[in-house]
């Protein structure tokens, strides 16, 4: 989750001279203290970034050139229309937090997996990008395309501006060398070297500006699967068993608009924009990317975040939740319009969030007691009293997939009278505390479970569940724990959820390929021979509109087996900010997921600085008079089956 | 028919006790607090306490739930007492529901259309406390929480004495070598930071009740052992010890007999300290999110809630209070006891 960052905008000096002569003196004992107890990484002076000129690598043998094929039809797409807005102008400096320091800058090996990585892979563009609204190709590092009859070969000419943050051109030598960098040994990273053998095969250079990437076999959507990132080649040379520790605290060259200046471990790193950046004139980069500076400060706690917010550290916040929306939100600032809010629906996948039934559990082999059970689930109770109607229903789990979703599937509803029907047909009774027993079975099922914040709803859930005689033990675990107790299948049901991609993703949840075994994505044990054969014929279909049909028939039998009871979804953000930040109209894209994301290379940095809004902002909060709550409604993208 | 006798000694001590009058209200206070808390079925509850229904009485209170269609109502599930009071009310046909003071359990949620927990303090929703951020009355939670915490620690206490002074006596009493592998035992342990081991075993598996007493008595036993060491080196060279000793007593008798009761005003005086360490113990834990699995009713989500939620001041004010007036209490209590208990009570340095 992203908030906003940080740091005094105008630190304020107290006026009282004797709590300054005390806070002086303190500063005086702690600074000794730090001087004595030394070693301490975090108490470095801000350092100077190590950066692009760390490591001048002996120029690498020039790879073979080949020739390029004949008959080869380029495209391009200067034809979609723009997201950005031509108000926007440049400026300011963004303020965000990070819950914790991240533990590296590599993005790949030991620790390299944390929430910040993403800040640093997306100032690091491919080959070609997708239109955040229209879902085609465009132009990202290369500017024309082209794909072979094969279906697994795509050609790319380069944009011959592009450039690294330290000057050098990005040349197809670079992508040549992303392989040889993922395949490496040395980067202690078995799921990129195995990615990068298994799915792409090699990358055929043709002259500096022009490549070729093929994959190891035709797959669908093959534009997703091999528009590769380049690697600086000229920043690396040949890598070494030193590679993990070497590169912990290295910024390496990148071809977006920003790049880390400096930072200080433990505390704050800062983003600055390149001064001429390469691609700032190109049709879908133009009017992005405005703010001269972001700053990520560390704040270890939430609360505390939005206390920071409300001082004008951070410059936004996420009020994704009821409570910030509805009641946290009746503060000062918002009331007066200091800060604005505003409710964005997009209309993105959306996460498989739910009540995942481990089939292997004896008393979940009954089809009609899984049916039971998601009908004994009061989810709309949920929406309704806790969540403050907030959140909608998630009917299955793959929605917001356009035409991979199937709309007709619609999740079990509480109904307290099937719970009854099925539970009997399959032979049970109600015991004398009213849960449902059958021998000397009880219908008393954990929830395994780690998110404090979810409590309030299983509460809620389990005393609905108690009304259909089912008793549900709620299990809260350390979010570590949790997941590997689920990985392993030791969970009667398991209350998380799913990560997305760009197409739904069935073999590794529902194949029976990895049913029945530890450390697999299949938590439900799915092992039906009819869904294999689903799951099967959409991973090796080709023809986009088969595989939508697949994926909407795969959807139905997942509803008909009936192990996953889909729970909320949330397709919108609502984010605050203070009042000089400007949004475009619409404020985001289909695909936005934080409005105020300065780096993402589909959908970030649409926003801007207004420096007159903030010196009026500033006046009236002096003088004490408001503007009056402002809260934006923008339901542009809203999935149409909300409306 | 004999008269239970008190020793005079213990007669005086008691004496003492209530003069000192803090502590013996603390105690009275504390006593009530147990009691209510025990009996807190029958005033805090949100089953009802007598049900006139059809010429029938019925006293759901303990025992097996009733379905709603014992009072004919068209649910299977257990009778909302709240509802059935409201309904037989409207209908005016003799029928009566009497709920307890407070008409809330720990666990119901009193969730209401169009309006979003936590809700203030309300008199006449008999939300004496206001509730918490799920609709569960604070006030209920608090003392069904209390009664937790509070088992809780005479819970661990007993198994921490039960440890400590039976290792403590054996290495005071025997001493030499088994005293000194011991010793160093207790030095090693006392290093392990025993909260983050806690921490770690229950982020793995979640403990219930005695599993937690256990991880935490695994860790409570060194003090008590430590003290019970030295006061046994101290009696076992008494005259009275050897002359016992030179009489033939065993190791045992000499022990049970003739040290431990001149033990007890140690033991006693720590007492109270330890039933308060442990509430804190366990309220800090569940405040971390890693003691009791939730929707248990704890001191320390309740605390957790209250931070989360500073605007409700009502969850964090009464936690505080509430923990503010036991752990006073116990103090309290503590303190008369060791001033009771003081031998040195009329002697007088000029």
């Amino acid at each position: 989750m992203k908030n906003g960052a940080v740091m005094p905008i105008n630190p304020k000096s107290t006026k009282d001279p004797d709590f300054k002569a005390i806070l002086i003196f303190f500063l005086i004992a702690l600074s000794l203290l730090i001087t004595a107890c030394d070693g301490d990484p975090s108490a470095d002076p801000d350092r100077r970034a190590e950066t692009e000129t760390a490591k001048v690598a002996a120029s690498p043998a020039r790879r073979p050139r080949q020739t390029l094929p004949e008959g080869i039809v380029w495209q391009t797409n200067d034809t979609d229309p723009v997201f950005a807005s031509p108000e926007a102008v440049r400026g300011g400096t963004l303020h965000e937090a990070l819950l914790s320091f991240p533990l590296t800058f590599r993005t790949v090996g030991p620790d390299s997996n944390s929430s910040f990585r993403s800040a640093i892979l997306d100032n690091q563009l491919g080959l070609v990008g997708i239109h955040p609204n229209t879902e085609k190709i465009i132009p990202e590092l290369a500017s024309h395309w082209a794909f072979d009859d094969d279906r697994r070969t795509m050609y790319f000419k380069l944009d011959k501006r592009a450039r690294w943050s330290d000057g050098h051109p990005v040349t197809a030598d670079d992508f040549a060398y992303t392989l040889d960098f993922m395949r490496s040994e040395h980067i202690v990273a078995p799921w990129y070297n195995d990615y990068y053998s298994r799915e792409i095969e090699r990358v055929i250079i043709y002259d500096d500006h022009t490549l070729a990437v093929v994959a190891a076999r035709p797959v669908p959507d093959l534009h997703l699967r091999i528009a590769i990132a380049p690697t600086p080649e000229h920043f690396y040379g040949q890598l070494g068993d030193d590679f993990v520790m070497a590169y912990n605290w290295k910024i390496v060259p990148n071809t977006g608009a920003y790049q880390i200046s400096d930072f200080e471990k433990g505390r704050r790193v800062r983003f600055k924009r390149k001064a001429n950046w390469w691609a700032e004139d190109r049709r879908y980069f133009k009017h992005r990317f405005n703010v001269d500076t972001v700053v990520f400060t560390v704040v270890r706690d939430f609360n505390l975040m939005w206390e920071y917010f409300k001082k004008r550290r951070l410059d936004t916040f996420a009020l994704n939740l009821p409570a910030y929306w509805h009641v946290k939100s009746k503060t000062d600032v918002i009331e007066k319009g200091y800060v604005e809010r505003i409710w964005f629906f997009n209309d993105t996948q959306q996460s498989a969030q739910g009540l995942w039934l481990n089939l292997d559990r004896e008393i979940f082999a009954d089809r009609r007691v899984r049916y039971a059970f998601a009908h004994a689930m009061n989810i709309e109770k949920v929406i309704d009293q806790v969540l403050r109607g907030d959140f909608y229903r998630l009917e299955h789990g793959f929605m917001g997939y356009g035409d991979y979703s199937n709309p007709d599937i619609r999740a079990r509803r509480f109904d307290l009278g099937k719970v009854e029907a099925l539970m009997t047909d399959a032979g049970w009774q109600r015991g004398t505390d009213g849960i449902w027993a059958r021998g000397d079975q009880r219908f008393a099922v954990e929830v395994t479970y780690s998110l404090e914040e979810h409590t309030a709803r299983l509460v809620v859930l389990r005393e609905e569940a108690r009304k259909a005689g089912i008793e549900l033990e709620l299990r809260r675990l350390d979010a570590t724990a949790a997941y590997k107790k689920v990985l392993e299948k030791k969970h009667d049901v398991a209350w998380m959820g799913w990560s997305t991609s760009l197409r739904p993703q069935y073999w590794e949840h529902f194949h029976s390929a990895n049913a029945h075994k530890p450390q697999t994505n299949n938590i439900t044990n799915t092992d039906d021979p009819q869904m294999d054969r689903l799951i099967d014929a959409y991973r090796n279909s080709l023809d986009a509109g088969q595989r939508a049909a697949l994926s909407r028939q795969i959807q139905e039998k997942i509803h008909e087996i009936g192990a996953f009871v889909p729970t909320f979804m949330v397709p919108y953000v609502r984010q605050a900010y203070w009042r000089w930040w400007c949004l475009p109209d619409p404020a985001g894209t289909r695909h936005t997921g934080d409005l105020f994301d300065p780096f993402s290379s589909a959908t970030g940095g649409l926003f801007w600085y207004d420096a007159e809004r903030r010196t009026e902002t500033e006046a009236a909060m002096k003088g004490d008079h408001g503007f009056g709550p402002v809260t934006r409604i923008d339901d542009t993208y809203k999935m149409p089956s909300l409306r | 028919m004999p008269r239970f006798q008190l020793n005079p000694l213990t007669r005086r001590k008691i004496r003492r006790f209530r003069s000192i009058r803090r502590g013996w209200w603390s105690l009275v206070i504390f006593t009530f607090m147990m009691v209510a808390a025990l009996a807190a079925e029958l005033w805090v509850n949100d089953r009802a306490l007598v049900v006139r229904y059809q010429e029938n009485f019925y006293f759901p209170t303990y025992g097996a739930p009733l379905p709603g269609t014992t009072f004919g109502l068209d649910y299977a599930y257990e009778t909302d007492y709240r509802d059935l009071s409201r309904r037989f009310a409207a209908a005016g046909e003799g029928n009566w529901v009497l709920m307890p003071p407070v008409p809330y359990g720990p666990y119901s949620t009193d969730l209401r259309d169009d309006l979003f927990p936590p809700f203030a303090p309300d008199w006449h929703q008999r939300h004496f406390f206001g509730t918490d951020t799920v609709g569960r009355d604070v006030l209920a939670r608090l003392v069904y929480g209390f009664r937790i915490a509070i088992f809780f620690s005479l819970g661990l206490l007993v198994v921490n004495y039960a440890i400590g002074v039976s290792l403590g006596c054996a290495m005071g009493y025997f001493g030499g070598r088994f005293d000194l592998f011991f010793q160093r035992l207790i030095e090693i342990w006392s290093n392990v930071p025993f909260l983050y081991v806690i921490i770690i075993i229950s982020s793995i598996a979640v403990p219930n009740f005695w599993i937690l007493v256990l991880i935490m008595a695994i860790f409570g036993w060194i003090g008590i052992t430590w003290t019970m060491r030295t006061v046994t080196y101290k009696e076992r060279e008494r005259d009275y010890v050897l002359a016992a000793r030179v009489l033939g007593a065993s190791h045992g008798r000499i022990i049970l007999r003739h040290i431990l009761p001149n033990t007890v005003a140690v033991i006693v005086t720590y007492a109270p300290f330890s039933v308060s360490s442990g509430i804190v113990a366990l309220t800090s834990l569940d405040y971390l999110g890693f003691g009791l699995p939730p929707p248990t009713p704890s001191w320390g989500e309740l605390l957790a809630q209250g931070w989360t939620y500073m605007s409700a001041w009502w969850i964090v004010a009464s936690v505080v209070g509430a923990m503010v007036v036991t752990l006073v209490a116990v103090t309290f209590i503590g303190e008369a006891v060791r001033e009771a208990l003081d031998p040195k009570l009329y002697t007088t340095y000029e």
